[in-house]
């Protein structure tokens, strides 16, 4: 095989798992302050996308201004449902979280569905499609530009959660009643995470906006974002990294040798594979937390 | 039951009921006062009813889908009955759960850094900090090791520590003997009355370990099946031949987790 066409199969893989690491930090903003997996992720991307897309088509408004502003809506919105729904399940089984959270994609993919219609809107970043040639090597500018913001929101992750806010919520996600036993306002930090795991969101469905549309779609991101936090292990933004580039490599290498002998679909296989095994063979992920076994 | 003598207590329960789920009555019409700068033990065995009063007064029975259904609860003069925890913990009371509860990710550094009241400063807690590790130099040594690998002993330790940095000025513990060796016990219990001492820190301890309670307490409480029993001084609740009999044992050392059955049959309960 052509040694140029591997490295460029593995460098836009790369590329694009690095985007599947951009959602699956918001899966893990929420995963390490409340143990739950946010299966409403998807649905927040997608809102956060139509949302910019609405302030910046029908409002008017120049991207630079439409994308913050989205960021603030979906902060807020995140804090909201905090507040509205989850603040009751505080201390209930998982599962009901777990169900609560998939509810509120349904819901979201509704409320999109009753206001945009299902017609696909395209987000215009102003991103070149000419592509970059590093070499021989064809890499796509807009993969370029959200691998970067992947990047730079996980360094910003990394410091956060080493500041005081950032450790309190770390301390929220080990144990919710020694956290209000020494004041620690459990409400309020899980609503950050989820107004936090919202900005995410609008980044993740800006940059998925604008590579395949704004429509239903974005929301089936999910199916991939989980797979990378669940292989990086769940509550560790380093891991949703490396996991990202990972499956992104695997998927798109992989996909190129099998596709030819089973005909198609092997991506869909592989992203399968990846997550099943990770799930019997190493549950914690790469970089997971462990339960700490007492002496 | 006997007499107090003192100014306005800086905390006082008056019969106070709790019922969990609006229909099990886990505490029935129990009186405390904690006088300032005492320590005061609240003794009693297996689903007596400690726990539940120490949360009834730290309000997070709202977390176990308790309420207090009858009696009020007075910090420093103040009703704070329905307050939220996270308030009364501003108010200076902190309660050391069971358990030893200690945020096990975290380094015991960033479980002190976790309980910082809001708007303390870098500099203040710093200052905090390095008192707490003057009291618990074993802490100091491990303060950057995951909390979950701390000894039972350390991890004790590192929960009261925790509670420190709130500043509290009203401390419950809720049994922090449970399983240590008695020289930990000795040990801190003996850190619990020297910050007594210097701080003037009230302190509220829930022992099931009556003897190593009684040590330094200077009054103390027994629970049974949801009701104040008995309550004296320290040397009142010794001598007593109940007390005696049920709760020191025979032997050196026996706390009553050994037996605790014969407490079952005791005839102040009726
Ligand atoms: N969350 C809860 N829901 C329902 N009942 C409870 C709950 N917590 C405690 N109880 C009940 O309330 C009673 C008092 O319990 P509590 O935990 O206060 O006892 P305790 O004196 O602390 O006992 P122990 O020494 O075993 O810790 C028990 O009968 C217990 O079963
Ligand atoms: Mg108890």
């Amino acid at each position: 095989m052509d040694l140029v066409f591997l490295a460029e199969l593995a460098i836009n893989g790369a590329l694009t798992g690095l985007l599947y690491s951009l959602f699956a930090i918001g899966l893990v903003l929420i995963y390490k302050a409340s143990s739950v997996p946010n299966l409403a992720q998807g649905g927040l991307t997608m809102v956060g996308a139509y949302v910019v897309v609405a302030l910046a088509s029908d409002v008017g408004l120049p991207l630079w201004l439409a994308i913050p502003l989205g960021a603030v809506f979906m902060f807020a919105l995140g804090f909201g449902i905090e507040r509205v729904a989850l603040r009751r399940l505080a201390g209930r089984p998982v599962v009901m979280i777990l169900m609560l959270t998939l509810g509120l994609d349904i819901f979201l993919r509704g409320v999109t569905l009753a206001i945009w219609g299902g017609t696909s809107r395209s987000m215009d970043l102003g991103v070149s499609y000419e592509p970059l040639f590093l070499g021989d090597i064809f890499i796509s500018r807009i993969h370029l530009v959200g691998a970067g913001v992947a990047i730079g929101l996980f360094v910003a992750f990394m410091i956060f959660f080493r500041s005081r806010s950032g450790i309190k919520l770390r301390a929220i996600a080990d144990d919710y009643m020694a956290s209000w036993s020494v004041g620690i306002s459990v409400e309020r930090g899980v609503g950050l995470s989820w107004a936090l795991a919202s900005v995410v969101a609008v980044a993740a469905g800006v940059i998925w906006g604008e590579i395949q549309g704004v429509d239903q779609a974005l929301s089936l991101l999910l199916l991939k974002g989980l797979t990378v936090a669940v292989l990086g292990g769940l509550d560790s933004i380093l891991g949703a990294v490396v996991a990202g580039i990972i499956l992104g490599i695997i998927e798109n290498v992989g996909s190129d040798f099998l596709d030819p002998l089973v005909g198609g679909g092997s991506r869909e296989l592989i992203v399968a594979a990846v997550l099943i095994l990770t799930v019997m063979i190493r549950p914690h992920g790469l970089f997971g937390r462990h339960d700490i076994e007492r002496v | 039951m006997q007499e107090k003598v003192e100014v306005q207590p800086i905390l006082s329960m008056n019969s106070v009921e709790v019922l969990y789920d609006n229909v099990m009555m886990a505490i029935k019409g129990v009186s405390v006062q904690v006088p300032k700068g005492e320590m005061i033990a609240l003794l009693g065995s297996n689903g007596a009813g400690k726990s539940t009063t120490l949360k009834a007064i730290s309000g997070l029975l709202k977390a176990e889908r308790g309420r207090v259904s009858r009696g009020e609860i007075k910090f420093e003069g103040t009703d704070i009955t329905g307050m939220l925890a996270q308030n009364r913990v501003e108010m200076g009371i902190c309660h050391v759960i069971e358990g030893r509860r200690v945020f096990e990710h975290l380094t015991p550094d960033e479980n002190l850094t976790a309980a910082a009241p809001k708007g303390m400063s870098r500099s203040v807690l710093n200052a905090e900090k390095e008192k707490i590790y003057n009291y618990f130099p074993r802490l100091a040594e491990r303060r950057n090791s995951l909390a979950g690998y701390l000894s039972g002993g350390e991890q004790q330790m590192l929960a009261i520590g925790r509670a420190l940095v709130t500043q509290p000025s009203l401390l419950m513990l809720d049994e922090p003997s449970l399983g240590l060796a008695p020289f930990l016990v000795a040990e801190i219990f003996g850190i619990l009355q020297k910050i007594n001492q210097e701080e003037g820190m009230s302190v509220l301890l829930v022992e099931q370990n009556a003897l190593a309670a009684l040590e330094i307490v200077s009054e103390g409480y027994l629970i049974e099946n949801g009701r104040v029993v008995m309550n004296g001084t320290a040397e009142a609740l010794k001598s007593n031949s109940d007390i005696q009999e049920f709760y020191l044992g025979g032997g050196e050392g026996t706390d009553f987790h050994n037996v605790k059955h014969y407490s079952r049959r005791k005839r102040w309960l009726s």
